[in-house]
């Protein structure tokens, strides 16, 4: 049973199209057959991120106008053959598909991938609703921030009331050592403002930007905190029962000592 | 906040002022309360309740909003002040 998720967040910004791109890759490398779906029509992001931009040839409203066939929309990603982007159009807005144009190109998928994902739109408008048409569930990003706690607050009672089920929330960019220090939220203060289940903490890495300038995923480098992050909200996605794990941004002196061994203790269990 | 800065009475944790201007705004995202209706809110609530219990601290009366599983609470923390009992 194939399922597709849509990754969405309200507030812009806060790491849909990163989350969607790591947790498509980490799939495929567990040896699934994924779809990375760009929803985000006239903003196209997701391309670029997976390094793919070059290969578009057809995108998402080509398909649901009929120019193409599905199949000639995919693009088999650099690594995995079995993970394919379906790009967003470019040169056209939001109008250009409906609802049941998404759950109809959904269903399509179905037929071909195990995991679909799609990168929502920001916002509450016609774009995020059109991107959770389609799906079984829904995962809400959020940084530990007054306005994107906020704002996913909202996105949790929309998601409801379309009856895409409890959505479950990665807390993305979370910086332990100020957590630490009284400075940022911390992973249970979001929890219990916004009640809903966790699926994973994300901690703020300078290499997710530095692997998103070389359109590379975090996923793949192991030294990337984010990536094996990413790679365990894969993991409880697929089913399995992995404890939480918030890596921790400043690395102890044992941590330093083996990591020189190629040995890497994990961050601190939640 | 180390030990120091609460004696020397440093700034409050950012933190601590970030979740509870989140709960205060969805107080009023969830239940369209505005601020002037939450204070009249207060002031009814503690007239009330005066009525029963003189003893009724009305400026610190506390109204927050929490969120449940199925349903949202709206918590009123009334403190009442402590009056040595006369014989």
């Amino acid at each position: 049973m194939s399922r597709v998720i849509t990754i969405t967040s309200g507030k812009g910004g806060v790491g849909k199209t990163t989350s969607t791109a790591n947790l498509g890759t980490a799939l495929a490398i567990q040896g699934l057959k994924v779809a990375v779906v760009d929803a985000d029509i006239g903003l196209r992001n997701l391309d670029v991120v997976m390094g793919l931009e070059n290969r578009i040839v057809y995108d998402l409203v080509d398909v649901v106008e009929g120019r193409c066939r599905l199949r000639q929309a995919l693009i088999k990603d650099k690594h995995f053959p079995d993970l394919c982007l379906l790009p967003a159009a470019q040169t056209r807005d939001k109008d250009a598909v409906t609802a049941d144009d998404m759950i109809a190109l959904t269903n399509q998928l179905r037929a071909e991938f195990d995991y679909v994902l799609i990168d929502s739109p920001a916002g509450i408008e016609a774009g995020f609703r059109n991107a959770i048409a389609g799906a079984d569930e829904v995962l809400i990003v959020t940084t530990p921030e007054v306005a994107a706690v906020r704002d996913a607050d909202r996105i949790i009672g929309l998601v409801e009331a379309f009856e895409k089920g409890h959505p479950r929330l990665i807390i993305n960019r979370l910086k332990p050592r100020m957590v630490n220090r009284g400075e940022m939220m911390s992973i249970d203060d979001v929890l219990q403002i916004l009640a809903i289940d966790l699926i994973g903490v994300v901690p703020d890495d300078e290499q997710i930007v530095t692997s998103t300038n070389r359109g590379e995923v975090a996923v793949l480098d192991r030294s990337s905190r984010a990536g094996r992050a990413f790679a365990e909200i894969a993991r409880r996605l697929a089913g399995e029962d992995v404890p939480i794990t918030v890596f921790d941004d400043n690395p102890g002196l044992l941590n330093r000592i083996f990591g020189a061994f190629g040995i890497r203790a994990r961050g601190s269990e939640r | 906040m180390s030990f120091l800065d609460t004696l020397f009475g440093k700034r409050e944790r950012s933190s601590d002022i970030a979740r509870d201007r989140l709960l205060t705004v969805l107080v009023h995202d969830r239940v369209k309360l505005t601020p002037d209706m939450m204070e009249q809110l207060k002031a009814e609530l503690s007239a009330v309740i005066a009525r029963y219990v003189p003893s009724v601290d009305a400026g610190a009366i506390e109204v927050t909003l929490l969120r449940g599983e199925a349903v949202d609470h709206l918590k009123a923390d009334i403190p009442l002040r402590r009056t040595p009992q006369k014989l």
